[in-house]
């Protein structure tokens, strides 16, 4: 059995709801076949009030084993710092996700807000967000850079805006079950057996990548999304395109460009006039190339692929 | 005094102004709440977030205002720019941003109910309703037979969504000029298979006890009570439960409110809808605008320039008078210490400027689907608004049953909209930016939600978002008239004053979209008896 707590921050529920399509395991599977015992959650919690602050009080005392601290929500510091406007039974949130996560076995942080920020920390951050361990790129976020869970791991980030289910569920499980050993992490804190590969990886209109076909307006069902609709798959870590969204599909199937949400500069450009839904280039070269990619051989080899292009890939064909 | 500030001292949930938490203060004498105040805690600034933005950066950032009803704030997001921009939108765009709509609600119906609603009647205050035993073993959280069952299903309607627009949360495949995806066949007859598995194995079986066909027959109070007696299968389904434990326990004697209601109408039809224009817009959508009012029977219209926004009791330095969105600032003020006679909340009073204070929710808009007059093609359906004439009005147990009563309207609409979509017809055609003020609205499950937007020298001049939580938690206006939930909570009883487990019935029957904190503070002694979260 692992107590798991879940609170959330400068949220919006997203990851709640997320969390609750979960199917293998679903969330209610987490507590009758995992063992999870979820002590409080703030959509789903039966305890009340002073009930609430007798739990989180005896999980950092040590009466209660936190095993699993579960944070969704960005770390709120206004105003001036004193995280006030993000106030919860009594004190400032900031102050319980201290003593909660030096108390914890291990502590997750789940979306874009958590991880990095997100949304609420977007210029100009009017409520002085921060993620748990970082502040987009930045390392430190509100429990610093050096912070590590008593089993020795940082912050386990599971970013996206919101995570997919699975990969919340799918870590929980690994945690409960004993194979913590087996979580590598990479530079920012993301599981790497979901966060090794792109969001491109599996995309259905990879051979439109390949020979340079664009989805030149929305509604098409031909082309790939990065060339004139500012798709972020090929540089962005994800599976989405591995598993599903909803059991069936993802945004760039379904025809919607990658935000590149899973990344820490989501949302990219601070979403300034012009930038969203537009590939930015320069001299006709998108700025941001495909990982790894250097301009000149991006240049060599989108010339010879277009030039290669089969007609059929000009076609509408089912992409999805 | 002392026990005031006392109070004062523990209002402090995470709130915003369209997500977050929310705190009440209730007084209670005589075990009856006497006077109430709804304090929003926090502001997220997403209009400040928003202002210099790109035009469309409210297609991005407003579904993540609210990750409960995020489609719904793309409905918004997308229209606003409609209209802003003078686009054409082709009919399969509007099907498919009606679509989503509804799959968002339609998984909303089973997760309220289950995960938010009914745990409330597993509280030990029930324990002598005979009702109670079966309330355990049925909603009891994560390991409830209709909880595990009604909660992994609601994860279903939303997989068409993801058919559509990728994922469900925080998907933006709602755009100017129409959608992004182009579906196929293949995905039509999954959503058909989807919306199928759904009514086989939780509308029937579960919720209704019969087929859909038998339910939809019920027209009135009358009628509902035979289909109720009619077979033990009805009786005892998840519906039949709810309806016979809701009135044994009184839930039909209180949470009154205001008796005044307001929707923006919404589903605009396909082939009516197709040169946005914010003047048009009423007499295009399926499900009617208007206003309802209980005490003279009558109904009204509803347009955005009704709408003021007054920040008296609120914290923003804008004055005291109502003022249109499109004429609002938004300057929060620095301080915000709770001052019941002054200001105490981040929520605005939302007002009709003739009506007043008016509830938004599922049971505002069956009351205005009452109205008989109107299009041969919008819809009307009369069961709860003959409910509230023969039951005394609004209550806990009738604003819920409203909510639940969509669910098949919403199935049958989603049905239609899949025979509609013509497959080689476009989906998108693109639009010319272009400065403007723009007014997009809908209804998200839980009520009225519009946002406006003022573009200029291409970039948002202002944005503004007024949410079904925003019309039911707001505070007073200056004339001292109560919010909607403020007044619904006059009268509520108590019975066990460190468990005001009622209160927590009066706010979740609104379904606010805030994570509430309620404060009950008894009002001879000022302690503070107990804090609790609706959701």
């Amino acid at each position: 059995m692992a107590n798991l707590l879940w609170l959330q921050g400068g949220a919006c529920s997203g990851n709640t709801m997320s969390f609750l399509n979960a199917e293998e395991p679903s969330a209610c599977d987490l507590v009758t076949d995992f063992g999870i015992n979820i002590l409080w959650q703030p959509s789903l919690g039966l305890e009340l009030g002073e009930n609430v602050k007798t739990i989180l009080k005896k999980c950092i005392s040590g009466e209660i084993k936190l095993d699993i601290f579960v944070f969704e929500g960005t770390v709120v510091n206004a105003p001036n710092g004193t995280g006030e406007w993000n106030r919860f039974c009594g004190r400032p949130m900031k102050e319980w996700v201290k003593e909660l996560s030096e108390a914890a076995d291990f502590v997750v942080a789940i979306g874009d807000c958590a991880t990095y920020g997100g949304i609420p920390a977007m210029a100009p951050n009017p409520s002085e967000s921060v993620g748990l361990q970082f502040l987009k790129r930045a390392k430190g976020g509100s429990l610093g850079t050096n912070f590590k869970a008593k089993s020795g791991l940082p912050v386990i980030n599971i970013p996206g805006c919101p995570a997919h289910p699975d990969w919340v569920t799918q870590i929980l499980v690994a945690v409960a079950t004993g194979r913590a050993g087996d979580l590598t992490l990479d530079e920012f804190h993301r599981p790497k057996t979901f966060f090794s590969s792109f969001t491109q990886t599996g995309c259905t209109r990879n051979m439109h990548f390949a020979y340079k076909v664009s989805t030149t307006a929305f509604g098409q069902r031909k082309g790939c999304l990065f060339y004139d609709l500012g798709c972020r798959g090929p540089m962005t870590h994800s599976p989405c395109n591995r598993i599903l969204w909803n059991r069936h599909s993802s945004k760039t199937r379904a025809g919607m460009p990658c935000l590149g949400c899973t990344e820490p500069e989501f949302p990219f450009f601070d979403l300034n006039p012009g930038t969203v839904f537009k590939t930015q280039t320069m001299m006709g070269v998108p700025k941001d190339m495909p990982t790894g990619v250097d301009k000149v051989g991006y240049i060599k080899l989108t010339a010879a692929a277009k030039g290669m292009a089969p007609k059929w890939a000009e076609e509408d064909i089912f992409v999805v | 005094m002392t026990a005031l500030s006392s109070v004062e001292t523990l209002d402090i949930s995470p709130v915003g102004r369209v997500e977050g938490d929310l705190d009440v203060r209730v007084d209670i004498q005589d075990g009856v709440v006497t006077n109430a105040w709804t304090h929003a805690e926090l502001f997220r600034g997403f209009e400040v977030i928003l202002k210099d933005k790109d035009p469309q950066a409210g297609l991005v950032v407003t579904p993540r205002a609210c990750g409960i009803c995020g489609a719904s704030h793309l409905t918004c997001a997308a229209w606003a720019l409609d209209t802003a921009w003078g686009t054409t939108v082709p009919r399969n765009a509007i099907l498919a941003r009606n679509l989503g709509q509804i799959v968002e609600s339609l998984q909303s119906l089973p997760r309220h109910h289950y995960g938010l609603f009914m745990i409330d009647y597993t509280n030990a205050n029930y324990a002598a309703s005979p009702f109670y035993e079966e309330a355990v073993k049925r909603y009891s959280p994560f390991t409830g037979t209709s909880y595990e069952a009604g909660v992994t299903i609601s994860g279903r309607p939303v997989e068409i969504y993801a058919l559509l627009g990728g994922q469900w949360p925080h998907s933006s495949f709602m755009v100017p000029g129409g959608v992004m995806c182009a579906p196929t066949l293949t995905d039509v007859t999954r959503a058909w298979a989807i919306l199928e598995h759904f009514r086989q194995n939780w509308i029937e079986p579960l919720w209704l006890g019969c087929s859909m066909e038998r339910y939809e027959e019920i027209q009135t109070l009358e009628q509902f009570e035979a289909w109720l007696d009619e077979s033990p299968k009805h009786a005892n389904s998840d519906l039949g439960l709810f309806w016979r434990m809701s009135k044994e326990i009184g839930l039909q004697h209180y949470g009154k409110g205001h008796g005044k209601f307001v929707t923006w109408g919404y589903l605009p039809h396909e082939d009516k809808y197709n040169k946005p224009t914010i003047e048009s817009r009423s007499s295009a959508v399926i499900m009617k605008a208007g206003t309802y009012d209980g005490a003279s029977d009558s109904f009204g219209p509803m347009e955005h320039i009704f709408t003021r926004e007054d920040m008296t009791h609120a914290w923003y330095d804008e004055g005291t008078g109502g003022v249109h969105p499109f004429d609002r600032t938004t300057k929060p003020i620095a301080k915000n210490t709770i001052d019941t006679n002054g200001k105490y909340s981040w929520g605005t009073a939302v007002r009709h400027s003739e009506s007043g204070a008016l509830e938004a929710g599922p049971l505002a808009r069956r009351l205005i689907a009452g109205n008989t007059t109107g299009q041969a093609f919008q819809h009307s359906d009369g069961l709860v608004l003959d409910m509230y004439r023969k039951m005394g009005g609004a209550s806990i147990m009738l604003r819920h049953f409203a909510r639940m009563h969509e669910l098949c309207i919403l199935y049958r609409e989603a049905e239609r909209i899949l025979r509609e979509f013509r497959l080689n017809d476009e989906w998108y055609i693109k639009p010319t930016e272009r400065d403007g003020k723009g007014w997009g609205a809908t209804e998200a499950i839980r009520g009225a939600l519009c946002h406006w937007i003022e573009v200029k020298n291409g970039k948002i001049a202002n944005y503004q978002i007024i949410a079904p939580t925003t019309w039911n938690v707001g505070p007073r206006s200056a004339d001292g008239q109560r919010g909607p939930i403020e007044e619904a909570l006059i009268g509520t009883p108590i019975k066990n004053k460190h468990d005001p487990v009622e209160v927590g019935h009066v706010c979740r029957s609104y379904d606010s979209c805030l994570v509430c904190t309620v404060h009950a503070h008894d009002g001879d002694t000022g302690e503070e008896l107990a804090r609790f979260r609706t959701a």
